[in-house]
């Protein structure tokens, strides 16, 4: 009796999952209000597929825009606490520190600033995923392998050179795993600000439908989310591992038999 | 192609590729003043191999830094090849350092290109000599693996490659085989020793293996515990070139034990 592989047992809990969602409401073993089968959070983000899209636009949006800040300024500011002593000792204890507030205590005044609109979602998103993307990012440049940086010193890198040939190279695997933190944080502020304040988005269509009761439709707004995280997850684990070949490389060789094994070893009929 | 383009022709013997005088090195620890290096003095003659031994923390690896112009001493001057040097210049010196130098996002035939794509040398040149130097050190047809994927005794074949790429007269080598196995180590040895026969490079090497000390050098250089001082310069009489046998004679063994001595003595 061979084991079946871990991927095999991952689709099957999966799968598992699904149909106990449409199996314990329709049974009665959970109250329908409680949790909709899964048939029917479907057939509810089908009858209402035009308003789920245009939120999902909205979200979409906000969590870009929030991206791009969280990135954009996590990797500037990160780069600098990481690279100049002065900073790194002014404010990383002060941005460890900010990074255990649960800043959500902030949106209120986010919202007075900037409105129920948009712009206060990207904004406190935006704040949200900037810790992490900022955080791994110093810690990617403070912690480059010396050695290296004396290696091309030896080879005649001027300044500029060690920045761009070995700093930035030889920071982008933490920088990475930073903003795929950062990214799914910035997506769980935007729906957490529209479940709070606001009049558009994913998250404001579960806290309405919530009001009224109507569970399908939350559950429909909740699956969306997920699978949008699920996603982004996905697609930044993929950049990740095509930009990481020269880490990856020999593990890949490894996970190659995976199939073969799979293959060799059929999963037991669930 | 492939050593044919090297310099192969030994320069006049009389003529110093290095020339250290008076260097005196005093860096500032937690209890003052340090005294690292006091008063070397040394030539090394173009073409020869030349061994620094000595106890941990003698300042042996500072010196070699500093004719390698990334560390100032406080005193004193450094020449190779006749100029002074005050910083690296890698069409004078090359360096192989300890371990774990190579950029792990490179491949080794982009590690070894490394120091010509910073001047911006012409990409079809860049190949050419990266190749002829993986050839060189008997890495043909491993230029696209990633330093992860290569043994540690290979990685160290690409790191004396990076340092003989810009075709450099001088070579200094920091315990570049420390981190081997006992095997591969000796191996390692006797393929530098083929590769340095085939370039006619000076060569400053650093190590704490007496073996190897005595199998490499011309001349072994036996430095004193701090403040490091050269306090024996002893010539190894070896014909060359160098086999695994001589290890077991006589002359082997009794040069290998007077470097002991001096260093317990220095110590």
């Amino acid at each position: 009796m061979t084991r079946p592989s871990p991927t095999t047992v991952r689709w099957l809990i999966l799968v598992a999952v699904l149909v106990l969602w449409e199996l314990l409401p329709r049974t009665g073993l959970i109250a329908e209000l409680f949790l909709p089968p899964l048939s029917k959070t479907l057939a509810a983000l089908f009858s209402e597929r035009q308003e789920y899209a245009s939120a999902l636009l909205v979200t979409l949006y906000e969590v870009a825009l929030a991206m791009l800040i969280a990135c954009g300024a996590g990797i500037l500011v990160g780069a600098l606490v990481g690279g100049l002593a002065l900073l790194r000792d002014l404010l990383l204890p002060v941005f460890s520190s900010l990074y255990a507030v649960p800043i959500v205590i902030l949106y209120p005044i986010f919202t007075a600033w900037l409105g129920i609109g948009s712009e206060s979602k990207i904004a406190f998103a935006g704040v949200y995923g900037f810790f992490p993307v900022m955080l791994s990012t110093a810690a990617g440049i403070r912690t480059i392998d010396a050695q290296l940086l004396l290696a091309a010193r030896g080879m005649g890198a001027t300044v500029p050179q060690q920045i761009a040939r070995v700093i930035i190279p030889a920071s982008i695997p933490t920088v990475l795993t930073g903003l795929r933190l950062g990214g799914a944080l910035t997506i769980i502020g935007v729906v957490v600000a529209e479940m709070l304040t606001s009049t558009a988005g994913i998250g404001y269509l579960v806290s309405r439908y919530r009001t009224i009761l109507d569970s399908p439709h939350v559950f429909a707004a909740i699956l969306t989310i997920l699978v949008l995280s699920v996603l982004f997850d996905a697609i930044a684990r993929a950049v990740e591992r095509r930009t990481l070949v020269w880490q990856t490389a020999g593990r890949r060789e490894k996970t190659s038999h995976e199939p073969a094994e799979a293959l060799a070893a059929p999963a037991p009929a669930g | 192609m492939t050593v044919a383009n090297l310099s192969v022709v030994r320069e006049s013997p009389a003529e110093a590729a290095i020339e250290v005088t008076g260097v005196n090195h005093v860096y500032h620890g937690r209890e003052g003043e340090v005294a690292a290096l006091e008063d070397i003095s040394l030539n090394v003659n173009a073409g020869r191999f030349v061994v620094v031994v000595g106890p941990s923390g003698c300042g042996k690896t500072s010196l070699l830094m500093m004719m390698a112009g990334l560390r100032h001493q406080t005193s004193g001057t450094i020449h190779i090849q006749g100029r002074p040097i005050l910083d690296p210049d890698p069409k004078r010196v090359g360096v192989v350092f300890q371990e774990a130098s190579l950029f792990p996002w490179l491949t080794a035939l982009d590690n070894i290109e490394f120091p010509l794509a910073l001047r911006h040398a012409p990409r079809e040149e860049r190949r050419q000599r990266a190749e002829a130097m993986l050839t060189l050190v008997g890495l043909e047809g491993f230029g696209a693996r990633y330093p992860h994927e290569l043994s540690g005794g290979m990685k160290q074949r690409v790191s004396i490659a990076r340092g003989l790429v810009q075709d450099p007269p001088v070579l200094l080598m920091d315990e570049p085989f420390a981190a081997l196995d006992e095997q591969t180590r000796m191996t390692m040895g006797h393929e530098l020793l083929r590769i340095w026969s085939q370039t006619a490079k000076t060569v400053v090497f650093v190590t704490h293996s007496l073996t190897e000390a005595v199998y490499l050098a011309d001349e072994v250089l036996v430095m004193s515990a701090r403040p490091g001082r050269i306090i024996d310069r002893i010539p190894v009489p070896l014909p060359r070139p160098r086999t695994y046998e001589m290890m077991a004679t006589d002359t082997f063994g009794r040069l290998r034990d007077r470097i002991w001595q001096q260093i317990r003595k220095g110590a």
